[in-house]
């Protein structure tokens, strides 16, 4: 069971207070945007994601702790959390990921 | 005192004796013994019989490696453990014991002629042979297996034993309380933080246990070990754990520990906690699980009689039991002379070392020369002999030809040393080969965790217990006076003169594998070692291949004809030793299985012989039977009272949701196809809910209780995902607007009262509301008070009579269901379940979501584009609901029908076609969502999804059952009153 | 009988390393506020409001904890339960926000002694070191599969609340694990 750092708590929590929620990012276009969109590019929004190997921006709800919905940075290949950040921000550049990727190996390091 | 208890040795008390039985005959062991080690004690090496060929089976090793010395354990009914190593069960006063995997009996087993076929059995045997024909797998071949390839019995009655859970924290979990681990702990102890040390044994010392006068420090080791475990046990922020194995290792240092509670207590009392699943939480994790002999591959390997080496030094050690009288040793690696000076020590005869190597370090010829061993260099043993019992071994000697028979009723063995990597690779932490030790050992962490001692590939027990001081945070460095624990030789295939084909050389003792089945396996294709060990099912039996990875490994590399840390290691999984269910489930059975959740006035509908139903977590009152009743009768007589007079419903569950803020009507707009901009405050409005994707999600009645609040209903199943699904569009897609949501479902009771009487019943209750007709209309709401507590009254109908629902704070429903009980029975008033709510809706044709629909049905599907606004820009699922499938003719669409024989009742569930007589598969049209007998019409009716269905109005159409094909009518879904007037009572 | 929570608690939750009460009528309300007006909101309706997320006031007749960034929960003694609406009926009309009663959604237990930590832990799975879980603590979490409000009172007290339908279920895994043991 992992331990995942909600970033509205601002504390780990553990992973049964939370629950996945699919991949980050997807906006919902606006009423117009959905009036004037075809309907292949509707089933992309609505069907088609990237499901990547490797580093994943997720969405997931800490329904059992303070109900907030947050983004994550997970390894699809390791299963571990990269990081958290809230809902709202834009998605993670490299250079986040990375630097977020060297603090977590310093805190474990440190501990 | 028997004839093998050697008196002076050992840490048991053979001043108390323990009675103890096994497959029915009693022996006598003492304090502190296992089953095993009393068993030798007295001379019986006999424990168990092979998985596959029955072969007799001694024990291999001495704890919780062993494979073959399975015993089940019989505490009475429903209380019956299989697969016990008999190498871990401490024996109690009354302890009975059951040999397995035998018939009749242990010596004679009637299974053992699939040893004399052993030609027929090899590897992927099961695969090869039980292909066809196929009719034979369910009569012949798995019932074959079953009975032939059984470890324990399966258990024949509720487990009636109490187990536990918790949860656990700390900063340092140490595992293993060996030299290592007892160091890191003693270090790591001085700062403060919360320690755990486990171990899986009865007493903590590990390989402390069977060499206690080895020095340490200056100080015999086994007062060391008093010493430093009086210390840890002094200190507040150390816990000790024994009896306890670390089953799992899971994801940020999340480890499970089962702990065994009264295993080893006689008349363990019932109800009283087993066995406890501890889940902890660690900040660091120090693995000291030492490590693992490894058997040699030879001809004859597994005759009882035939263990590995450190298994005799521990039998003797700590049991004070010499494991033979006359013993052979065979080893390719140098510990094993410590192992025979320590036999020999006890004054147990050494028949002759049998070294595989030419070359022997000279301190230990000496040590064999003082004790008058001989050794015997550049030789294997190729043979044994004895049938439940070696008594002889053949030794051939390559380099001259010799072949040499020698008796000896006992051969240790010793093939070198597997450090124990099991839950650093459940952790996921890297592993690199060691050439010297032949050997994977651990590389870099997956978490922060790190192995030291003899599971990092540090052997002796200076070395162990100086790197557990440094992993605890110290900086000791602890001298001892053990010999050299030296190296080894890891040969894939050991001399021998025989053809491969005829000799029985035993890999995985557990799975019956041998070194052929291995060879056998690479030579018909599969070259990666995780299909090997899948076809020769090597190291996936209960011992998860503890003592036969390597070997496996080796056999395989050579085969394959790659370098062994090519090959790679196959993945060890949780958990380590076998872990009851028990274990797993804890408190978790039963009541506290999951929550049942009851509704305020549920212990009234219980008083009152009510049939219960479970919708989601909750149970729900059924329906009332009274005196000679059966559900069909209760039914119809619920509903004819209900529509002729009154009738009174719990209907609590629903969910229930608060949306409020300046933006609520805005939102609602966004979540339900409806419009919500014109309800008035004080109006009632039917919600129906889209997923993005146009079909139905959630259904319910909403109020506006102010301009800037709505009292939401909802499914009772339904009430957690609509409340997620409102939660997450709020938080992520509509954050700018200013409304929140608060779930509450359990904040109110609900009381349904339906019924041309319902007004009058209500009526003397209630303050603060006029109820009468024109002022309280149809689908409206009023807050004021019924029986003195605050109420939100709804005049809505889920049945198609005068209707109101009764919303009061959820600790007073009760009072309230009560008191209107007691009143209603001037008007006949009739309680009613979930069965006449279904009958009642589906008179009146109203969906239920989940059963009339499946999630692939639309508003327009279900004949309810109504209730979709044509003129909101914006909400959930529109844009969907444009899509070409969504606008498709010949959509499956909801209707009625009513069977020709209208005493017919048709089965929810059953499919329908045009033709009956078509040819199977026939062209299903849909299938029959709801049916029911209506009391009130005279007959069946029955609501379908079916293939363009609105345009099949007065068509017959069929539905085919096993014994008769049923014709019914396809009607609009209103059978009871279409205009709706008997809402309308004044 | 009025006011019916519906569960009893057995004697054997009666000891003196362990208590387990059940809380008679409290009124409880959901505040879901903006952050911007938390100190007028203060001010406004007396209620001692943490600023931080998990954290609690805990006084004599009532109790306010902070669950969610811009979610409070107010627990207060029945007697108050008129001023308070009074008081957040006020609040409610002056600023952007939503106040909802919800009094009877909840049952309270409290749970006290030595052991109370341990007794949390069989189906909590925070850790309840007073380290990591001081003193006015709050937060919402799981016992199991019940959602559970969790605030420490004091070292060895806890006021421990579930959704009312979740309570016998609590009440009968804290009887499983004392008569087991």
């Amino acid at each position: 069971m992992f331990e995942i750092h909600c970033p509205y708590c601002n504390e780990k929590r553990p992973e049964i207070e939370f629950a996945y929620a699919g991949e980050a990012h997807y906006v919902r276009p606006t009423a117009k945007e959905q009036s004037e969109m075809s309907d292949e590019d509707w089933s992309r929004y609505m069907f088609i994601r990237d499901n990547k190997r490797g580093e994943h921006a997720e969405r997931w709800w800490h329904n059992a702790g303070c109900n907030m919905f947050f983004n994550a940075i997970r390894n699809t290949v390791t299963d571990k959390f990269v990081m958290t950040y809230k809902m709202g921000l834009p998605p993670r550049t490299d250079k986040q990921i990375d630097a977020a990727r060297r603090t977590d190996a310093k805190e474990k390091a440190s501990s | 005192m028997s004839a093998f208890r050697k008196t002076g040795r050992g840490r048991v008390d053979a001043s108390k004796v323990i009675n103890f039985t096994f497959d029915g005959k009693s022996y006598q062991g003492v304090q502190g013994d296992t089953v095993a080690s009393a068993l030798l004690a007295n001379g019986n090496h006999l424990m168990g019989r092979s998985f596959k060929y029955h072969r007799p089976r001694g024990v291999l090793g001495a704890g919780w490696e062993e494979p073959n010395a399975l015993i089940a354990v019989d505490r009475g009914k429903g209380r019956v453990t299989p697969n016990v190593r008999a190498t871990t069960q401490e024996i109690y006063e009354g302890l009975k014991a059951e040999s397995q995997n035998r018939s009749p009996n242990l010596k004679f087993d009637m299974g053992a002629f699939n040893n004399a076929f052993s030609m027929f059995f090899p590897a992927g045997f099961y695969n090869k042979t039980f292909m066809w024909p196929k009719s034979f797998w369910d009569k012949v071949y798995e019932p074959f297996i079953r009975n032939m390839a059984g470890l324990g019995p399966a258990p024949d009655a509720d487990d009636p034993d109490v187990y536990a859970s918790v949860y656990g924290h700390c900063e340092t979990l140490i595992i293993g309380a060996g030299p290592a681990g007892i160091a890191a702990a003693l270090a790591a102890a001085k700062n403060g933080e919360r320690i755990i040390l486990v171990d899986e044994n009865a007493q903590m010392g590990g390989s402390l246990l069977s060499t206690p006068s080895i020095e340490i420090d200056g100080k015999p080791a086994g007062k060391w070990l008093e010493t430093s475990l009086k210390a840890l046990a002094k200190a507040e922020n150390v816990t000790l754990m024994t009896r306890t194995t670390a089953t799992g290792y899971y994801h940020d240092n999340f480890v499970a520990l089962a702990e065994r509670i009264t295993h080893h207590v006689p008349n363990a009392e019932i109800g009283k906690v087993r066995e406890a699943l501890h889940r902890i939480r660690a900040g660091k994790v120090i693995l000291a699980q030492g490590g693992i002999e490894r058997p040699l591959v030879f001809n004859g390997n597994d005759r009882p009689g035939v263990m590995l080496a450190s298994a005799a030094q521990t039998y003797l050690g700590e049991y004070g039991v010499a494991v033979g009288n006359e013993v052979a040793v065979f080893t390719s690696h140098d510990s094993a002379y410590q192992a025979a000076f320590d036999v020999a020590d006890a004054n147990t005869r050494i028949a002759a070392i049998i070294d595989v190597r030419g070359t022997i370090r000279d301190d230990l010829i000496m040590g064999a020369t003082e004790r008058g061993i001989k050794v015997i260099k550049s030789a294997a043993i190729t043979k044994t002999f004895g049938k439940l019992r070696v008594k002889a071994c053949e030794v051939y000697e390559p380099e001259s030809g010799n072949k040499t028979k020698l008796n000896c009723d006992a051969i240790l063995m010793s093939g070198g040393w597997t450090p124990s990597l099991h839950l650093w690779s459940h952790s996921k932490g890297g592993i690199k080969w060691d050439a010297d030790l032949a050997a994977y050992i651990p590389d870099a962490p997956n978490e922060n965790a790190v192995c030291i001692g003899a599971c990092n590939g540090d052997f002796g027990i200076a070395a162990a217990l100086s790197a557990g001081h440094k992993a605890g945070g110290g900086r000791k460095t602890y001298k001892t006076n053990e010999t050299d624990f030296g190296t080894g030789l890891v040969l894939s295939s050991l001399p021998s003169y025989l053809d491969s084909s005829k000799q029985k050389a035993f890999v995985d003792f557990q799975n019956d594998v041998t070194e052929k089945d291995i060879k056998l396996a690479v030579s018909e294709g599969f070259k990666s070692i995780e299909h090997v060990k899948r076809y020769t099912t090597n190291g996936m039996a209960t011992d998860q291949g503890k003592t036969s990875n390597l070997n496996a490994l080796e056999i395989a590399s050579k085969a394959v004809g790659k370098p062994i840390e090519k090959v790679g290691l196959t993945t060890f999984r949780p958990p380590y030793t076998p872990t009851t269910f028990g274990t797993f489930t804890g408190y978790r059975d039963n009541e506290l299985f999951d929550p049942t959740r009851k509704t305020p006035i549920d212990p009234w509908a219980e008083a009152n012989g009510a049939a219960f139903e479970p919708v989601g977590h909750w149970r729900r009152a059924w329906y009332f039977p009274k005196e000679g009743e059966d559900m069909h009768a209760a039914v119809a007589r619920e509903c004819k009272a209900t529509r002729d007079s009154l009738g009174i419903f719990d209907a609590s569950t629903l969910g229930k949701i608060e949306v409020v803020g300046p933006d609520a009507a805005k939102f609602m707009n966004l979540m339900y196809t409806n419009p919500w901009s014109k309800l008035p405050v004080l109006g009632c409005r039917y919600g129906l809910m889209c997923r993005e994707d146009g079909y139905i999600y959630d259904d319910g009645v909403v109020g506006r209780m102010a301009e800037d609040r709505f009292h939401v209903t909802t499914t009772t199943g339904g009430a957690p995902r609509v409340y997620r699904h409102m939660e997450d569009y709020l938080q992520t897609e509509f954050p700018e607007l200013d409304v929140w949501l608060t779930s509450t479902t359990e904040q109110w009771a609900v009381i349904a009262i339906n019924g041309p009487n319902a007004r009058k019943l209500i009526e003397p209750f209630v303050e603060g509301i006029d109820l009468s007709a024109d002022s309280f209309p149809h689908m409206t709401l009023r807050e004021g008070k019924i029986c003195g507590v605050p109420t939100r009254l709804f005049r809505v109908s889920f049945t198609g009579e005068l209707g109101f629902e009764i919303n009061v704070p959820a600790h007073y429903g009760r009072m309230v269901w009560e008191t209107l009980f007691e009143e209603g029975q001037k008007y006949d008033i009739c309680p009613y379940g979930t069965e006449t709510m279904h009958v009642l809706r589906a008179e009146k044709g109203f969906i239920i979501v989940g059963q009339d629909t499946d999630g692939t049905v639309t508003a327009h599907d279900a004949g309810m584009s109504w209730a979709v606004s044509k003129k909101k820009r914006d909400f959930v699922g529109k844009r969907s609901l444009a899509r070409p499938d969504l606008v498709a003719e010949g959509r499956k669409q909801l209707i009625g029908l009513l069977t020709e024989d209208s005493k017919e009742v048709l089965e929810e569930g059953a499919q329908i076609v045009e033709d009956p007589n078509q040819p199977i598969p026939m062209d299903m049209l849909g299938h029959v969502t709801s049916s029911y007998w209506s009391e009130s019409l005279g007959r069946s009716i029955a609501m379908a999804v079916v293939r363009d269905g609105f345009n099949r109005m007065g068509e017959t159409l069929n539905i085919p059952m096993p014994d008769k094909v049923i014709k019914a009518k396809v009607v609009k879904p209103v059978f009871y009153d279409p205009k709706g007037e008997r809402l309308n009572v004044v | 009988m009025l006011f019916d929570q519906a569960i009893d608690i057995p004697e054997c939750l009666n000891a003196e390393a362990l208590t387990v009460s059940l809380m008679g009528e409290k009124a409880r309300y959901s505040l879901r506020l903006k952050s911007a007006d938390v100190s007028a909101i203060k001010k406004a309706s007396g209620l001692k409001l943490p600023a931080k997320i998990m954290g609690a006031s805990h006084g004599k007749d009532v109790t306010c904890a902070k669950l969610g960034p811009d979610e409070w929960i107010v627990i207060a003694d029945p007697v108050q339960k008129p001023k308070l609406d009074k008081a957040l009926a006020k609040v409610s009309k002056d600023f952007t926000c939503s106040v909802t009663d919800i009094s009877h959604r909840n049952v309270g237990f409290g749970i006290t002694g030595a052991d109370a930590a341990k007794l949390i832990n069989v189906g909590c799975p925070l850790d309840l070191s007073l380290e990591k879980f001081p003193v006015g603590k709050a937060v919402r979490t799981l016992f199991e599969s019940a959602s559970i409000l969790l605030i420490r009172t004091d070292e060895q007290s806890f006021h421990m609340e579930c959704w009312r339908s979740f309570g016998p279920y609590l009440r009968d895994f804290f009887a499983r694990v004392v008569t087991t043991r």
